[in-house]
């Protein structure tokens, strides 16, 4: 870099490259079935701006995004909609679980209730709180960011095993 | 009457405003169905209650469409229907919920129902029990005799067994990872 601030070249490899703008990209599709999903809409909106993260444009397909944002209860019904949801994504996807009640069932032990989204789909970040605070939302999307640089979320260490295999 | 406050919900009023309807009501009812209703319950002075009538499971209908449309009574709303496992030999209480629009007050009917035996379906007098009886059956397995359509309407449909009965384990998880089949009949 010279002294004016502009660049001549950088080197960099290319999936490190490819991963830095994945990172500043995140797409995220809201799932949001209860009391967290209003948590989540705080997180987005002005006062917290999780576009400041790169996670700015909220799209209602899955074919569309690739993070999947679990904010809430699901029950069992649900559960195989989610499970739907998440295979209609494409790769990389990265799923982030928003809450007690996605992580675990919450206060929720009982008969109608899934036990923790990871039963179900692999979950890259679980954000813990009942609701969680926005601040805590955005650190769990900055732990996201650091993954897929590291390219350690479930998605990419998939599709790496895919190419040596 | 306050408009604003049309039906007052703290302890008592409701006996105040409405006891003198009630009595009424509960002593015609005993009149024209002489030996149809099987109990009366009447709320006590300082509570927020309503008269419970327990009714005989056949002449239910009978008895409820008379609510309904005699003059005097105007119970046209049904709010709910629900159910309580008693886990006794009549094992089962349905409950019909209703409100009188006319008369702002509200009146409960209690069927009592052993296990295995149907109760005769509200959907001819009130369309809006359908859903709620099916939910009634979804939850504890009561069938309804002459329900145009009775199948679960909460659970999945491959579910087994009836989620708030008393015998029903809390913990009865039953995980199904591809969605429930539509039947194509059902969305023509």
């Amino acid at each position: 870099m010279s002294k004016d601030g502009s660049v001549g070249y950088v080197t960099t490899r290319l999936d490190d490259f490819i991963n830095w703008g994945r990172k500043h990209s995140i797409w995220p599709l809201p799932f949001g079935t209860s009391c967290c999903g209003i948590e989540m809409m705080a997180s987005l909106a002005a006062d917290y701006d999780m576009s400041r993260f790169g996670a700015e444009v909220i799209r209602f397909s899955p074919r569309q995004s690739d993070l999947l944002i679990v904010a809430g209860i699901i029950n069992l019904k649900m559960a195989p909609v989610l499970k739907t949801v998440y295979d209609q994504m494409s790769d990389p996807k990265y799923v982030m679980s928003f809450g007690a009640c996605a992580s675990s069932g919450g206060i929720f032990n009982v008969y109608s209730v899934l036990q923790g989204i990871d039963t179900m789909i692999p979950v890259d970040v679980y954000i813990p709180g009942c609701p969680p605070s926005p601040e805590g939302v955005i650190h769990g999307l900055m732990r996201l960011q650091e993954l897929i640089t590291q390219g350690q979320t479930h998605s990419q260490r998939r599709l790496a095993q895919a190419k040596q295999g | 009457m306050d408009i604003r406050h049309p039906i007052p919900t703290n302890g008592g009023e409701w006996v105040t405003q409405f006891g003198e309807i009630w009595r009424g009501q509960v002593a015609d009812l005993k009149k024209t169905f002489d030996g149809a209703i099987e109990e009366v319950k009447m709320p006590q002075a300082d509570a927020t209650d309503v008269p419970i009538i327990y009714v005989k499971r056949d002449r239910l209908v009978e008895v409820l469409k008379f609510l309904k449309e005699t003059d005097g009574f105007e119970y046209g709303f049904l709010a709910d229907i629900t159910a309580t496992d008693e886990s006794s030999e009549l094992r089962f209480e349905v409950v019909y919920q209703l409100f009188s629009q006319s008369k702002l007050c509200r009146i409960r009917v209690k069927v009592r129902v052993p296990e295995g035996v149907s109760v005769p379906s509200a959907v001819s007098v009130w369309k809006g029990a359908d859903w709620a009886e099916r939910e009634v059956y979804d939850m504890y397995g009561v069938q309804f005799e002459g329900h145009p359509n009775l199948r679960r309407i909460l659970m999945d449909e491959r579910w087994v067994g009836h989620p708030l009965r008393k015998d029903y384990p809390i913990k009865g998880y039953q995980i199904f990872t591809d969605p429930q089949a539509v039947d194509p009949e059902r969305l023509k």
